[in-house]
């Protein structure tokens, strides 16, 4: 019986086994993809294999190490000038060759937005970049409003990638024209430069990744690549069990050992570049003294939750730093830190008068994430706070009634802008749902961090920060989850150091497949 | 008869017409859709942008006069989510759920009548007892329950069978079995009930009385008038419990179908996904019914008489 | 589960009714009773607080098997609780909220089939497009919509129970009510100057109780499995606090590793539509109501 029905799968699944081909079966599939307006931890998954920079880095490596991509070289003109000469011979995947047209389209479409969703990743981390501009076919510059410390970073990052001018334009209404309309239809039909083409894409449930022969650099390791949508862990595990998927992504701890207890299967893992923190709004009635939100942050017991749900292999963070920042890492920083003591006693010296203070989670979004809430609002009441969680997947972070709520700050890129920058900065998400306030002290540190020339100076405008931010606490950060992927032995794949979170990078180098 | 027949079409229409009105206005009423959107790191200006794109800033009855119009124009809005036509995304996801209600059906009827039948014949005996115990239990246990224990047992545990979407004909076999559960406990009791109604009547006296076969009658005269009964069973009962079961069931099977789209987007708040798959599900009901009344009529003259 | 033939129409005394049942019949009695029992004492059977959680001890297998902890008899979830205490307390929640959306249904149900019964004209009319209109979407979908628009609370989810079955109500009150008021001694009692209230209180409800109790308890299995099927897809009451249906969603990822969580809940939500099913079914058969599809 078995052998017959293994016979017959395996006939009708047929291609998995045998091609340079694999199914992944993902949580998420994004509803659209274009890696300007994403910046979704769903959809960081998908833009590195089709789309390049101008500039890339060497993911293996946790140290930014800067390698040309689109672009073969470059070398500033003045402080606020970079001039890059682009690779020749490069095509999109539709055939098309890139030019600086290309470039300066796919840069100054996020530059000089005017459609909506680009308008937003401008504004929170491309605000300094004032145009690109073609000098020759193959030369383009790009000007930026003040100097700018962080010139390479900016230029690699995803929502900077490289798309087809004629081809997006040519999608709707006037070939000629930029339309919001060619920007929602490209995203529905993507098109980049990267060593697969998309050949499938239906929002959602699946993307097919193609070989495409006329990449500019490595080729492509595998045939083909589909992804498909899973969303249930269990399914996900059983789906890699049946053979279904090679790959899967998403594995909380607790399953681990299910995977690796089986001969043919594998996990591999590691503690991702991004928070999932806890967030309190310093503007919510009840909230407004600071010593309450100390305490509510002091009472967590974030190693107790590291080991229980994370089996110890998250990373619970002194301050908001990562390893992947360099020279900013500062984990001598305590910014965050347990003592229920400390807690009791600022509780006893603040407004609170035990009332309900109510915790926002999404149901599924965040490995743990309700359990974690759970198992806050149980240590809150060690300490005499009276907590509730409330389980919706409604986001409420804009709402003023929200009190405090489970959040992600992922990394954008290897910078504190790049994550604490992006949610905290002056006008930045949190202020601007109005949550968190910032005054003239405030942006005074902030604009010394981000534009200082000098390394010590963003320093010491960071530790600056740091200390407001432990004196008012509008954040937590809880730890640095350690996101899993299941997987059968022949696959040789590993989440890259140098990657932005969760990317799934097929590119020669990151993954092969032992002959079997 | 065709008076009959425009008057069914009539009520149709009036019934699609008050539940697209209710849903329109019920989603309207709770507040903004999209605050789930908003999530990590928009701010109020994104929002103001987002529903300026969503026309959402004109009054609720512009908006539902636009949508009336919209639906005559076969334009049932843009998804939140994907922004495109919410029509477009039901159409990718309609197929795969016909198919699956049809193997359902199928497995029903090809499980239940036999099943209904036979313990009808034998209700003194055990093996009537033994069908109609089965039956409860079919009927007590969720579907999900089946599925989640199928899913374990014969894809985790022994690695038969595939889980995840509708490639393959393997792929049908679960969800199949788990949706039908329910209907097969529910088809099998209305079968014997409507067998038992009708081994009683007079006309199945005169036929045995005539010296047919027995199984004869049974067939041909007792299946056949029970068979009335069955089939507004199934347009009626089945339609909606199968429209229950496929959203469960493709939740679990991440089967590519209505109902699990109609699921996640109840979770996101995607309304006007929401809004326009009541109002299909509700349309594809609303035929069936119309479409099994008029049968019913057709098969049983009685009734026709009865209606007027 | 032969129907005993000629029995009067009227629900008898209990006594009867036990000696007249089959085996199976009686199983499921004292199954139903059992499982009230447990429910009502939930409180004080339950060894430990439902919410208690043990973080150091998560996930750990029921009595017998290795790495459990003693005391906890079922094991414990996914943050240390008590798998026993909460399946429990689940029942208690599952049956109260069941019981209240069964309840609001023959509430609203019953009073509109009275109303239609009775009054005739556009409150029929009404209530029967209504009737109709609820027929027209399966009831699964408007329950997501409903909760997807106001949110998941304990009151928004009996009124989706209650809303669940209305109809039902309202078709066999009217049906009956239409039945018993064209009977010779109603005609006769309004007649002799009986106001509509006064008949419909004094012939009209006696005589509809027995199909209502059977509809009652037909319906409330029906309502235990949609409770538990919108809780499964995360639509149901908000953690921490559990139906068995929102344990058996949370739990069937751990499904492989622990199955216990699952198999609990799982098992006392099949016994309850089981024994509500077969007490239904009994209570029709003594009846010997016929409860029409249509």
């Amino acid at each position: 019986m078995k052998t017959i029905l293994m016979t017959m799968a395996a006939t009708l699944l047929a291609g998995t086994a045998f091609a340079q081909s694999i199914t992944v079966g993902a949580a998420n599939i994004s509803d659209y993809l274009d890696p300007g307006r994403d910046h979704s931890n769903v959809g960081s998954q998908f833009y590195y294999n089709s789309f390049d920079t101008l500039i890339d880095r060497d993911h293996s490596k946790l140290e930014p190490e800067w390698v040309p991509a689109l672009a073969t070289e470059w070398k500033l003109l003045d402080d606020t000038t970079m001039e890059l000469k682009l690779r020749e011979g490069v095509k999109f995947h539709n055939g098309e060759d890139m030019t600086a047209d290309d470039v300066i389209f796919s840069l100054n479409r996020m530059y000089q937005a005017t459609f909506a969703p680009y308008l937003v990743r401008s504004k929170d981390r491309l605000s300094n970049f004032a145009e690109a501009v073609k000098v020759d076919n193959y030369t383009v510059q790009i000007k930026v409003e003040r100097p700018e410390p962080l010139w390479e970073t900016l230029v690699s990052l995803q929502q900077v990638m490289i798309i087809p001018e004629d081809y997006t334009k040519a999608l709707s209404g006037d070939p000629e024209v930029a339309e919001d309309g060619d920007f929602e239809a490209f995203s529905l039909a993507p098109v980049g430069t990267g060593p697969y083409a998309i050949s499938e894409f239906v929002p959602g449930q699946k993307l097919i990744y193609s070989r495409f022969d006329g990449f500019w650099g490595e080729q492509a390791p595998l045939e083909q690549a589909t992804v498909i949508r899973i969303p249930e862990t269990a399914s996900r595990i059983t789906a890699l069990k049946t053979g279904e998927a090679d790959i899967v992504t998403n594995i909380a701890p607790d399953q681990l050992d299910l995977i690796n207890a089986d001969p043919n299967l594998k996990t591999e893992g590691s503690a991702t570049a991004l928070f999932h923190v806890m967030i309190m709004n310093v503007n919510h009635p009840n909230l407004t003294d600071p010593k309450l939100r100390q305490a509510l942050s002091l009472a967590i017991d974030r190693d107790l939750l590291n080991d229980a749900l994370w089996l110890g292999k998250a990373v619970v963070p002194s301050s908001h730093t990562m390893e992947e920042m360099g020279e900013l890492h500062m984990p001598e920083l305590t910014t965050f830190e347990y003592d229920p003591e400390q807690a009791r006693k600022l509780l006893a010296e603040s407004s609170y008068d035990g009332e309900e203070i109510v915790f926002d989670a999404y149901p599924v979004y965040y490995t743990n994430g309700v359990l974690a809430a759970q198992a806050i609002t149980e240590m809150w009441a060690e300490v005499g706070i009276k907590g509730r969680v409330n389980v919706s997947e409604q986001w409420t972070g804009s709402s003023p009634e929200m009190m405090t709520r489970s959040w992600s700050n992922p990394m954008y890129f290897a910078d504190p802008f790049g994550s604490f920058g992006v949610m905290w900065a002056p006008d930045a998400a949190s202020e601007g749902a109005g949550r968190f306030n910032t005054d003239e002290e405030y942006r005074e540190i902030w604009d010394r961090f981000r534009f200082s020339a000098d390394l010590e100076d963003r320093k010491a405008a960071y530790v600056e920060l740091m200390d407001r931010i432990k004196q008012d606490p509008p954040v937590l950060p809880l730890y640095r989850p350690f996101e899993s992927w299941g997987m059968h032995q022949g696959i040789n794949w590993k989440p890259q150091p140098g990657h932005i979170p969760y990317v799934l990078d097929f590119r020669a180098g990151a993954i092969s497949l032992a002959d079997s | 008869m065709t008076l009959y027949v425009l008057r069914t079409l009539a009520k149709m229409a009036l019934t699609l017409l008050t539940i697209i009105t209710l849903v329109f206005f019920a989603a309207r009423l709770s507040g903004s859709p999209l605050d789930t959107f908003l999530g990590d790191g928009l701010t109020e200006e994104d929002r103001a942008l987002m529903i300026e794109y969503f026309g959402l800033e004109r009054s609720v009855w512009h908006q539902y006069i636009a949508y009336l119009r919209g639906i005559l124009d076969g334009n049932f809005g843009l998804s939140f989510m994907e922004r495109r036509p919410v029509a477009e995304i039901v159409a990718e996801r309609i197929g795969p759920s016909l198919q699956l209600l049809g193997s359902a059906i199928a497995l029903t009827l090809a499980v239940s009548v036999p099943l209904g039948v036979v313990a009808a014949l034998w209700r003194d005996s055990w093996v009537g007892s033994a069908v109609m115990a089965l039956a409860f239990t079919g009927y007590a246990v969720p579907n999900f329950v089946i599925a989640t224990f199928m899913v374990l047992i014969f894809a985790f545990v022994l690695n038969w069978l595939p889980v995840v979407g509708n490639g393959t004909a393997l792929h049908f076999i679960m969800p199949t079995i788990a949706m039908s559960g329910v209907l097969i406990a529910a088809l099998t009791r209305f079968t014997r009930n409507a067998m038992l109604d009708v081994l009683g009547q007079d006309f199945m006296r005169t036929a045995r009385a005539k010296g047919l076969p027995e199984t004869v009658v049974i067939l041909k005269h007792g299946l056949r008038n029970a068979g009335v009964t069955v089939l507004s069973v199934l347009g009626l009962q089945i339609a909606g419990m199968a429209a229950a079961g496929n959203v469960v069931i493709e939740a679990i099977f991440s089967w590519p179908g209505i109902g699990e789209l109609l699921v996640s987007a109840a979770i996101i708040r995607d309304y006007p996904v929401l809004q326009f798959g009541v109002i299909a599900v509700a349309f594809a009901v609303v035929t069936i019914n119309a479409l099994t009344d008029i049968a019913y009529v057709i098969a049983d003259p009685r009734i026709r008489m009865a209606k007027g | 589960m032969t129907a005993t033939t000629h029995i009067p129409s009227r629900v008898g005394v209990f006594g009867s009714f036990w000696r007249d049942a089959n085996a199976v019949q009686k199983a499921a009695a004292l199954i139903g009773v059992t499982l009230v029992l447990m429910a009502v004492l939930a409180q004080a059977i339950a060894p430990y607080d439902p919410l208690q959680q043990s973080l150091i001890s998560r996930l750990r297998p029921p009595q017998g098997f290795e790495r459990h902890k003693p005391g906890f008899l079922l094991g414990t979830d996914e943050l240390g609780r008590d798998v026993l205490s909460r399946s429990l307390f689940g029942l208690q929640l599952t049956l109260g909220l069941a019981l209240a959306g069964a309840c609001l249904g023959l509430l609203i149900g019953g009073t509109l089939g009275l109303l239609a019964g009775l009054r005739r004209g556009w409150a029929e009319d009404v209530t029967m497009a209504a009737v109709d209109l609820q027929i027209a979407v399966p009831f699964t979908l408007l329950a997501l919509l409903i909760l997807a628009l106001f949110g998941t609370s304990l009151t928004v989810m009996v009124c989706v129970l209650g809303i669940a079955g209305w109809e039902q109500y309202a078709r066999i009150v009217r049906a009956e009510v239409r039945k018993i008021t064209e009977l010779p001694f109603i005609e006769a009692a309004r007649a002799s100057g009986g106001g509509q209230r006064y008949v419909a209180l004094t012939h009209v409800l006696p005589n509809i109780v027995s199909p209502l109790v059977v509809q009652f308890t037909l319906s409330f299995s029906n309502i235990v499995i949609l409770e538990s099927t919108l809780s499964f897809l995360g639509l149901g009451v908000q953690p921490p606090t559990a139906t068995l249906g929102t344990m058996v969603g949370y739990g069937r990822d751990y499904m492989p590793t622990a199955p216990w969580l699952v198999i609990a809940p799982a098992a006392l939500i099949v016994l309850i539509t089981f024994s509500v099913q077969i007490l239904g079914d009994w209570l029709r058969d003594r009846a010997d109501v016929r409860l029409r599809v249509r």
